[in-house]
């Protein structure tokens, strides 16, 4: 006999341990997605339980099920269209009143639903007493009490699954009366939607409700239909009723009702404990967001956030690269030479390891992240920002993919998804790229190296990492201003109370995020990378090859030569060679091209090269001017690099700070506009980036060139 | 002259009278609660002087004070609780 599957959905506000639950419920055995056309994550689970298979979705947490954010119109399109068989309403048993708020409104969608009383250990412990027989009655559904931390009342929560399922057991329904004008308003529309075919799926007095909370969706779904005109007529006379008679609109009323309900259940079944003594939260708020420390301590955990991220990763990235150092070693002694060996070391082994590399600070992020989070101090973070964050159009939030980006903008790209907004979070996406991340740092201190004295050097570095905040706040201002007019999230939420994070929860959380990462953005990655592989390489030159080739024999067979001597030799015949070949390539022939474009920055066509290799990965910029100025492998810390840069007479000071500031504001790397792809969602936005980020780079280096060009004289 | 949630000191509790936001704001205090006859009280400012924390219905609760303003409250005097 096949196991009969029943659909049950999580539903609860945010900070209601609902995660917790659904990993204590499905344990590691869940996938990742997203729902269709947004960026919100969809969890999915299945367990066996008795003779049934129960295949678990963990809705986005929302505190109601209006149409005004993204995560509400997805739990509830859910509820609504997928019909889950059961509907686990996970109620966060110490902040009861404002959590069974989305309670009343499952009761409106009547939907079978059981109530998990969660955080139970937390209610009994503060001494509170709950009539859990009474409040069962007055919502009309189960209520078992849980806590997915102590795992308690797990396998009852199931069984009342299944049994609510099997209709074995049930408790009837109870209805959350109105207030009389809204009711009797109710029953008309109620009425006029019962002759309408296509409405016949959906709960009629859920959408009379919606029609007179004057809810969007609803609105436009209803639209369609000629009833329409009937109901226009009622809803706009309620609105004129309520009006007259309580100076408010049948939004507020309806609302005002349903608290009110709340508030009444409350008193009737619950029994608080009489000594009003400071929570636990209230201590910790007292000192870690008050006047005078909140803001050292709020910077203090940015930096070992950072720390954290970027200094515990370095060792692992160091590894990683080591191993497919020692890879590419393994594969260049198997394969002979040519263009497989090509393919495979410089193409294939070095794209997936530019990949891999990443992985280290991606994972600590936000194993970070979701740390701060689980315990409620992330959203003290945005509460202690936000004046600042506010005063640029962003919302406090923000800041902390803000700072990420300094070390990397893939985990800060990543990092927005806490933005609601669709306009916060576009803006921020696009202002990451400016912070001066780590791989741009090699191009800067190879650069202020060649041209810059000691004593100015760090000056220097610091004026280009000030100058990226700027461009990124007058950044985020113009787009507020333009692109996303008016597209903001209120900032109105929840302090959640301070709470020790499970090890489970976070390091799920972190491995999905890294899963992801590896997913979506490797491959664009890893195509991109053999791209400008083959750009550099290709077409191949056979006439310079030959040349090349019979050059070499002439060392190998010159006998006058010490075995020292013909080295170098061939050495710097392979640099030449190599130089000579990236000239032919498509990336030299680009290069060329796109010289008289870059020309008023002080660049010529070798710059041009190195910028476009750079969008494989900011450092590479520093190996392909070692290529072009025939050095073979280099890094920032060259001397040679440096002395051949200042020997350029095309290279000036000049040049130096030009190609500083372009380096620190155009295109970023590859790695980064796949993720920025996946989180903005739409090529459009690459689209506008690329202008706006290559203009600015532009703009800034040509003044900055010119400035410096008469000043020095 | 009407007082606001944003004119209430630290520690001071009230009542809300009306709410005068629109739209998502709206919505959104709507949702946290924050409707006619509901007691809150101020618990403390943000370091730079906004947003502030207000305590509600048994949850901490923080707004800015831009939406503070559109909270038409009445105080209500510490020893009357």
């Amino acid at each position: 006999m096949a196991t009969k599957q029943i659909k049950v959905a999580l539903l609860g506000n945010p900070n209601s341990g609902k995660t917790s639950l659904f990993n204590a419920l499905a344990g590691t055995n869940q996938k990742v997605g997203n729902f269709s056309g947004v960026t919100i994550e969809k969890y999915e689970g299945v367990l066996k339980y008795e003779s049934y298979e129960i295949k678990l979705i963990d809705l986005p947490g929302t505190y109601s099920l209006t149409a005004y954010s993204p995560e509400e119109v997805i739990a509830r399109n859910y509820i609504i269209e997928d019909k889950p068989d059961v509907v686990i309403d996970v109620v966060d048993g110490s902040s009861l009143e404002r959590n069974l708020y989305l309670t009343t409104q499952l009761m409106e969608l009547e939907t079978e639903m059981i109530v998990a009383l969660n955080m139970f250990d937390e209610v009994e412990k503060a001494g509170t007493k709950i009539d859990i027989k009474q409040l069962q009655k007055l919502f009309g559904s189960h209520i078992i009490t849980t806590s997915a931390v102590k795992k308690t009342g797990i396998s009852s929560l199931l069984d009342h699954v299944v049994r609510v399922y099997e209709k074995k057991i049930d408790i009837k329904k109870n209805k959350l009366t109105l207030r009389l004008e809204i009711e009797d308003k109710l029953l008309d529309i109620c009425e006029l939607l019962k002759g309408v075919k296509g409405l016949k799926k959906y709960n009629h007095r859920w959408l009379a409700i919606k029609l007179m909370e004057n809810d969007k969706e609803v609105y436009n779904l209803v639209k369609e239909y000629p009833v329409w005109i009937q109901l226009e007529e009622i809803l706009k006379k309620s609105i004129i009723d309520c009006k007259n008679k309580y100076q408010s609109d049948p939004e507020v009323l309806i609302t005002e009702d349903r608290h009110a309900f709340i508030h009444g259940a409350i008193k009737e079944t619950v029994e608080f404990p009489s000594t009003k003594k400071k929570t636990l939260t209230e201590k910790i708020d007292s000192i870690i967001i008050n006047r005078v420390l909140g803001f050292p301590i709020f910077m203090g955990i940015m930096w070992l956030v950072f720390q954290f991220t970027f200094k515990l990763g370095e060792a692992p990235m160091g590894w990683i690269d080591l191993f497919f150092e020692f890879l590419s070693g393994v594969a260049t002694s198997v394969l002979p030479e040519g263009m497989v060996q090509s393919i495979i070391v410089d193409g294939i082994i070095a794209g997936v390891g530019g990949v891999l590399v990443f992985l280290p600070n991606i994972l600590l992020l936000f194993i970070a992240l979701a740390f701060l989070e689980g315990t409620g101090y992330m959203a003290r973070a945005a509460f202690v920002i936000d004046k600042i964050m506010h005063k640029i159009g962003l919302h406090g939030k923000s800041f902390i993919p803000m700072i990420t980006g300094f070390g990397c903008s893939i985990p800060a790209i990543m990092a927005t998804r806490t933005l609601k907004n669709r306009g916060d979070r576009l803006t921020t996406i696009m202002i990451i790229p400016f912070m001066s991340c780590g791989a741009k740092l090699p191009v800067y201190v190879l650069l202020i190296s060649a041209f810059f004295s000691t004593g100015a050097a760090g000056n220097v570095l610091f004026g280009i990492y000030v100058l990226g905040i700027i461009v990124a706040l007058l950044s985020a201002k113009i787009l507020k201003k333009t692109l996303f007019i008016g597209e903001s999230e209120p900032f109105v939420m929840e302090l959640p109370p301070y709470r020790m994070p499970t090890i489970k929860t976070t390091l799920i959380q972190a491995k999905i995020k890294a899963f992801m990462y590896l997913k979506k953005a490797g491959t664009i990655i890893l195509a991109a990378s053999i791209l400008i592989w083959a750009a550099s390489n290709f077409p191949q030159n056979k006439v310079l090859e030959a040349r090349y080739e019979e050059q070499i024999n002439q060392v190998n067979i010159n006998r006058s030569l010490t075995q020292e001597k013909k080295d170098e030799l061939l050495s710097n015949i392979e640099f030449e060679n190599q130089y000579m070949q990236l000239e032919y390539s498509i990336a030299g022939r680009l290069g060329k091209s796109i010289e008289p474009f870059i020309k008023p920055l002080g660049f010529d066509w070798k710059i041009g090269v190195a910028l476009g290799t750079g969008l494989a990965a900011k450092e590479v910029v520093v190996s392909t001017l070692g290529t072009i100025y025939s050095l073979g492998e280099v890094d920032e810390e060259s001397v040679d690099l440096a002395e051949k840069l200042r020997a350029d007479p095309d290279f000036t000071l000049a040049t130096a700070l030009s190609l500083m500031i372009f380096v620190l504001l155009y295109m970023p790397c590859i790695a980064a506009i796949g993720v920025f792809k996946k989180e903005a969602g739409a090529w459009k936005w690459i689209v506008i980036y690329a202008i706006y980020s290559t203009s600015a780079a532009w703009i800034l280096s040509f003044t900055a060139y010119r400035v410096t060009l008469f000043i020095t004289g | 002259m009407q007082i606001t949630l944003s004119d209430l000191d630290i520690n001071q509790e009230g009542q809300i009278v009306t709410v005068q936001a629109e739209g998502d704001v709206r919505r959104r205090l709507l949702d946290m609660g924050l409707v006619r006859g509901v007691k809150l009280k101020v618990l403390r400012k943000a370091p730079l002087g906004d947003p502030i924390a207000v305590f509600l219905k048994g949850f901490h609760l923080s707004l800015r004070i831009e939406e503070a303003k559109c909270i038409i409250v009445k105080k209500i005097s510490n020893d009357d609780d």
